[in-house]
């Protein structure tokens, strides 16, 4: 009988949803259609705030006056906005995009909002007691973001290093998703046999669940019974002059666990960019090419002067995309090297921050470190997009 | 400057044949339109002369010497594509200059080529435009520029109009045949627009399923039409087709449909070039079918009719008219002041009718 509980607190969850969804379209009804009557006010303020206490104050756990006064703030702002400024347009638009908006909001902007205020308090292991017990935390200032840059997230590693082989791993992640890709995608362009077969294969590591994939790729790279080292082992019996080149078996996982990550990423990646250059590609008008193949151009020069120019508009999102996917990466580095007893060798900023929330318990400290790594992240976002737009510009 | 020779031209595609045995001779400095309705093999003949087709059987010669296996830059021929095919990321200098700078051509040379190019296309002053800041007639110019940079022996178009409304595609018609005086090249010109053939050719080819249908000059190939085909392509608006029988009726011949009956003079098809019983068709031009009293006055066999639709054109007008089953079309001066379900009297112009042989196909009048 455990299905049918199982299945009872599915439909429940289902209802409290709609139920949800019921009132907030009620709710917005209610602003949209009736602005204009005389007991809008009043009524709005006497019924909402009551009605988000008895609610809100239930999950909150206390009904004080205080909350109250706020939710009649609330109201009265909300109230006054669709009164004076919306004044019933656009009802059924906005009645469509509520529980989206609404849902948004919950997901996105509150715990935004809660990280910044998180980053000028200081809540950490000694002070949650505290917080639970008042709701109240010590202010602290921007102590948490010079703490950022002056103290290691994790037991050694200092920002600064962390930010450089985050570059470092992001710039050569991307770049060989990109040169792979763009190789991939010359090849399946061409008119060959089994092209279907081909695609499709090339794009299982990307239509696999990352962790699966990952650590699938982590046991390959096993220092006895990975199949890289057996290759390698094998190689070296061949041909015992590559010893010499110190070409050789290795500890991959231990030793080299970040050259590990980056190898497994490159893999993870580059279908991605395969298939939108591919369908870059593809775009291209032939006769482009046939106008140059007249003028006399050779295979890299096509591919220099068209191709790579006509590609540039579809490769620019994509980049911009692969670049904070990247830089954002826990999964495959928490994966290959994160689990207990794991190295600091490989860690970059955001498996850093990961570590230093829930290993070191230092929230404040990491709400102030994920703003900064989101400034960073934005600040190359708009960088690349201004790019784009001269891209676009050209064509 | 060149000239241009197929020689038995196959083009298969797999299974398909697209051409079949072509054969041309194209003379130095001449202009000469491959004219033809869609998947008549037209554009593949173009395209397999500047390299960017294999040619499956035959030989094709520019300036005797065989190029089958050229490549496409080796040929000294330049393109001018329907849909233009200009580098979208360059601007117009770069893309006429490419070519050149591809060839390591000395840079004043080239732009003292793309300087006389860009002032016979009046294109100085978009010189460094992008092709989407151009109007279609403007990047239609670019083209052209982009060809004449290269000095070619032969110039290649295909359908380069067809992209261009119907105003600005007659501007540019005269422009390119302006052009044409003006440079003295081989041209080669591929349309499926029988006006266009008929404006700019020297001479017409017309193909039609992979065959030539006929070569010669546009007159040659209005007044004397080789085949039905040809016969109905080419003349706007179209030719009015009777089918029938052939009789002889001592030395005269009578031709004979269920609708009409009339004879066909000797000086047109003599007697002993006929069959009894021979199953033609009678082909005249819509400009040769003579309406109303004129039609009284002037011809022996009148035709009744019953006029169907007027469409005045302003300065001539189009009659349809019935007559039994068939339906005829004739163009006369306007104001023909009858209204439609009126019978008229119709006769042809003898002179200009056009004798087809049913099963051939072939022209067999004079």
């Amino acid at each position: 009988m455990e299905i049918l509980k199982s299945i009872q607190e599915v439909v429940w969850f289902i209802l409290l949803i709609s139920l949800g969804v019921g009132a907030l379209e009620g709710y917005f009804y209610y602003h949209f259609q009736y602005y204009d009557r005389k007991w809008f006010f009043p009524a709005a303020l006497a019924v909402m705030p009551a009605l988000a206490l008895a609610v809100f104050g239930q999950l909150l756990g206390g009904y004080t006056f205080q909350l109250w006064v706020y939710f009649l703030l609330a109201e009265a702002a909300i109230a006054a906005a669709f009164r004076y400024l919306v004044q019933g347009r656009h009802t059924v638009p906005y009645l469509l995009l509520a529980p989206a908006f609404v849902g948004l909001a919950l997901l996105l902007v509150y715990p935004f909002v809660f990280e910044i205020y998180l980053s000028f308090h200081d809540l950490k292991l000694t002070t949650i007691m505290m917080w639970k017990n008042t709701g109240r935390l010590p202010f602290v200032g921007i102590d948490q973001y010079i703490k950022v840059f002056t103290t290691s997230p994790l037991s050694e590693v200092s920002f600064w290093a962390l930010l450089g082989r985050t570059l470092l791993w992001t710039f050569t992640n991307v770049f060989f998703h990109v040169a792979g890709g763009f190789a991939l995608a010359l090849l399946l362009n061409n008119n060959i046999r089994w092209k279907g077969v081909y695609r499709t294969l090339l794009v299982i590591p990307w239509a696999m669940p990352q962790v699966v994939a990952v650590l699938a790729m982590r046991g390959e790279f096993h220092s006895q019974n990975g199949f890289v080292n057996i290759v390698l082992t094998k190689l070296t019996e061949a041909m015992p002059f590559l010893t010499q080149l110190g070409i050789g078996p290795v500890q991959w996982l231990s030793d080299y666990p970040l050259v590990t990550c980056t190898l497994i990423n490159i893999w993870l990646g580059i279908p991605f960019m395969m298939v939108v250059i591919l369908g870059g590609l593809q775009s291209i008008s032939s006769s482009y090419y046939d106008a140059a193949d007249i003028d006399g151009a050779s295979y890299l020069q096509k591919l220099r002067f068209i191709t790579v120019p006509l590609i540039r508009p579809v490769m620019m999102p994509a980049v911009t995309l692969g670049t904070v996917w990247t830089f954002n990466n826990i999964n495959v580095i928490y994966l290959v090297t994160g689990q207990s007893g794991g190295t600091e060798q490989a860690d970059i900023l955001v498996s850093a921050l990961y570590k230093a929330a829930f290993t070191y318990n230092r929230y404040s400290y990491s709400a102030a470190f994920a703003i900064v790594v989101f400034a960073l992240l934005f600040f190359i976002s708009v960088t690349y997009l201004h790019g784009f737009d001269a891209a676009k510009e050209d064509r | 400057m060149a000239s241009v020779e197929f020689k038995g031209i196959v083009k298969k595609f797999n299974d398909n044949t697209v051409l079949n045995g072509v054969d041309v001779d194209i003379k130095d400095h001449e202009f000469v339109v491959i004219v033809g309705p869609s998947g008549c093999g037209k554009t593949t003949l173009l395209r397999m002369l500047a390299g960017l087709e294999d040619v499956t059987g035959g030989d094709i010669l520019i300036d005797g010497l065989r190029v089958n296996e050229l490549h496409p830059s080796k040929r000294q021929i330049a393109m001018v594509f329907q849909d233009y095919a200009l580098y979208p990321h360059m601007t117009v200098e770069q893309n006429m200059s490419f070519a050149l700078r591809l060839r390591k051509t000395d840079k004043a040379e080239i732009d003292a080529r793309v300087e006389e190019a860009a002032t016979i296309l009046q294109l100085k002053s978009f010189l460094a435009r992008m092709p989407k800041q151009l109007s279609g007639g403007q990047r239609q110019r670019v083209a052209i520029g982009r060809a004449i940079v290269r000095k070619p022996k032969v110039f290649l178009f295909d359908e380069p109009l067809s992209n261009l409304d119907a105003k600005l595609r007659e501007e540019m018609r005269v422009e390119i045949a302006k052009l044409y005086q003006r440079l003295n090249a081989t041209i080669i010109y591929v349309t499926h627009d029988q006006v266009e053939a008929m404006t700019l050719a020297g001479r017409i080819v017309i193909m039609n399923k992979g065959i030539v249908q006929q070569v010669g000059s546009p007159i040659e190939v209005y007044r004397k039409p080789a085949n039905l085909f040809v016969a109905g392509f080419i003349g706007s608006p179209t030719m009015n087709f009777m089918h029938g029988k052939l009789s002889l009726e001592g030395d005269k011949v009578m031709f004979t449909s269920p609708d009409i009956k009339l004879s066909i003079p000797p000086y047109l098809l003599p007697a002993n070039k006929v069959r009894d019983g021979q199953e033609v068709a009678v082909g005249v031009r819509p400009d040769d079918v003579v309406v109303g009293r004129e039609a009284g006055e002037k011809c022996s066999d009148k035709i009744e009719g019953v006029l169907e639709v007027c469409e005045l054109l302003g300065h001539r007008e189009n009659l349809y008219i019935k007559v039994g089953g068939q339906r005829l079309l004739a163009t006369v001066e306007a104001f023909f002041d009858r209204s439609p379900g009126s019978g008229v009297q119709l006769c042809f112009n003898y002179k200009n009718m056009h004798v087809f042989d049913k099963a051939t196909e072939n022209r067999i009048s004079e």
